[in-house]
């Protein structure tokens, strides 16, 4: 990892730590939508059950949300220009990003679940600490899409129609609210496509069966592949985004 | 100070035969120029003339569909970006930031990574444009010549040997326009070359060299006083002389 890179991570942190309310929103949101599920399911084994694959889903949207309106922003206001024009490489401003904005995604992460374990009485089964490392690979691919969409998007307008394009379909399709296999073939075929199934398969396996990382090699190896897929192909296209 | 001048030799920026299009169209057509070390070159036209889409082609946020570009001796590139320094026309600053966390990273972007260095040159920058009271104000609270301000102390804090500043003077009062010129001057004083945009005839006096634009072509180039002289009139300002320009279409008066 080069210093550029640590370096721009720094940065994103102090920008997101000096704006209060943006801080307070990190905080509040994702409580105020654990909440609403947890009051909302009538069944606590519903919950149960939902709770892994609601955890995916919305470290998936808060940080594909956080990372694209904070890149797009950064393009729109002309830092972007500006970073682009100095010595530091495309992978060094992705690397940046993915560090700073992962953090943020994270802190959302473990928020959602403390609160639904300690609040909400989810229960659960696997080790704590794995389940967490496999919600930062989640987060990880989470701000990986956030950034490459940004990319795409020439406005805040266009960034905010990419949630009903890319993560809204996610929740019906992969497995969040209803099993993957009583869907029409071809939606399966598709699903199988889509980041977030593996995210809820994995989550479902440690949190309802008690499995380990070890036994979910496939969804840790999909969500790795894409996550890695979509960092190269921010940096390629960042260039793009800036001569617009 | 250093000579950053010195650090490498030739021209500091060649154009040969620059062309550029946004699609089907032409923003630039045929530009050819070069601009020796240690001067300020200044590049006026009006709005739309094509000034800050050849200072990205410059910088190399652009590349040209035609022609070449060599700056300090090199295509632009990353490889040439540490010893580039770059203003943009918006202030391009990271307003939940205060002004020297801003300049700050850049000194560390731009390679200043010994840290007494880095906070000396920040400190120096800061105060150069005097902005030190402010320094730890957000830059979102700035006004609009407060912003230039810390704008161009992120763009020198490297020291570099070539400058591109795109409408620099832009939003600022009278008195801080001097200021501003009797810092440039300084800097080519001490072999830095700056390239500078303007649309504004009061900046084209203070530049050593200048290139009027219009509708994406050069209609003339030399110093202020050749360009005033190639009029006939000995009393001609140089609004005059863009506007003579203008009718006579290309010429080459250095």
């Amino acid at each position: 990892m080069s210093a550029n890179t640590l370096t721009i991570a720094r940065r994103i942190i102090n920008q997101l730590i000096r704006d209060r309310r943006t801080i307070a929103l990190v905080v509040i949101v994702p409580l105020v939508i654990a909440s609403l599920i947890g009051v909302s399911v009538p069944d606590k084994s519903i919950l149960d059950y939902t709770a892994p694959a609601m955890l995916a889903f919305l470290i998936l949207f808060f940080g594909f949300l956080l990372t694209g309106i904070s890149v797009l922003r950064e393009r729109t206001q002309g830092t972007m220009e500006r970073l682009m024009a100095s010595p530091v490489s495309r992978l060094d401003i992705v690397g940046g990003y993915l560090l700073g904005f992962l953090l943020f995604a994270l802190i959302q992460t473990l928020i959602i679940f403390f609160y639904m374990v300690y609040v909400l009485k989810i229960n659960y089964y696997g080790e704590l600490w794995q389940i967490l490392v496999f919600q930062v690979l989640i987060g990880i691919g989470a701000v990986c899409l956030g950034t490459f969409f940004s990319v795409l998007a020439k406005n805040e307008f266009q960034m905010v129609q990419f949630i009903p394009l890319i993560i809204i379909p996610q929740l019906f399709l992969c497995g969040v609210l209803w099993p993957v296999s009583q869907m029409p073939d071809y939606l399966q075929w598709l699903a199988n496509c889509l980041p977030l199934t593996y995210g809820v398969d994995g989550m479902r396996a440690m949190m309802l069966q008690g499995q380990g990382l070890l036994d979910i090699g496939k969804e840790i190896g999909v969500l790795a592949g894409y996550a890695v897929a979509l960092l190269v192909l921010a940096a390629l296209t960042l260039r793009r985004g800036v001569s617009g | 100070m250093t000579t950053p001048g010195n650090q490498v030799s030739g021209q500091a920026v060649e154009a040969d035969r620059v062309s550029f299009n946004y699609s089907r169209l032409k923003v630039l057509e045929g530009l050819s120029f070069g601009v020796p070390r240690g001067i300020s070159f200044g590049l006026l036209g009006p709005n739309g003339a094509g000034k800050t889409t050849l200072i990205r082609l410059l910088v190399g946020l652009l590349r040209p569909g035609a022609g070449t570009i060599r700056v300090l001796g090199q295509s632009p590139s990353p490889r040439v970006a540490h010893l580039i320094g770059y203003m943009p026309q918006l202030p391009s600053l990271y307003a939940e930031l205060s002004i020297i966390q801003n300049v700050e990273f850049f000194a560390r972007i731009y390679r200043l990574n010994d840290r007494d260095e880095r906070k000396r040159r920040v400190e120096a920058v800061i105060k150069l444009v005097d902005m030190w009271e402010h320094r730890n104000d957000s830059v979102m609270r700035l006004s609009g010549g407060m912003k230039q301000r810390a704008s161009l102390a992120c763009a020198i804090v490297h020291n570099p040997p070539l400058l591109f500043l795109d409408e620099p003077t832009v939003g600022l009062d009278p008195e801080l326009r001097v200021t501003f010129w009797d810092y440039f001057a300084s800097l080519t004083r001490s072999g830095a070359t700056l390239i500078i945009s303007s649309h504004t005839m009061d900046d084209a006096a203070h530049c050593d060299r200048l290139a009027f634009m219009r509708d994406g072509r050069f209609v003339a180039q030399g110093t202020p006083a050749e360009l005033r002289q190639a009029t006939g009139h000995p009393e001609a300002t140089l609004e005059d002389a863009f506007l003579y320009f203008i009718k006579q279409g290309k010429k080459d008066v250095g």
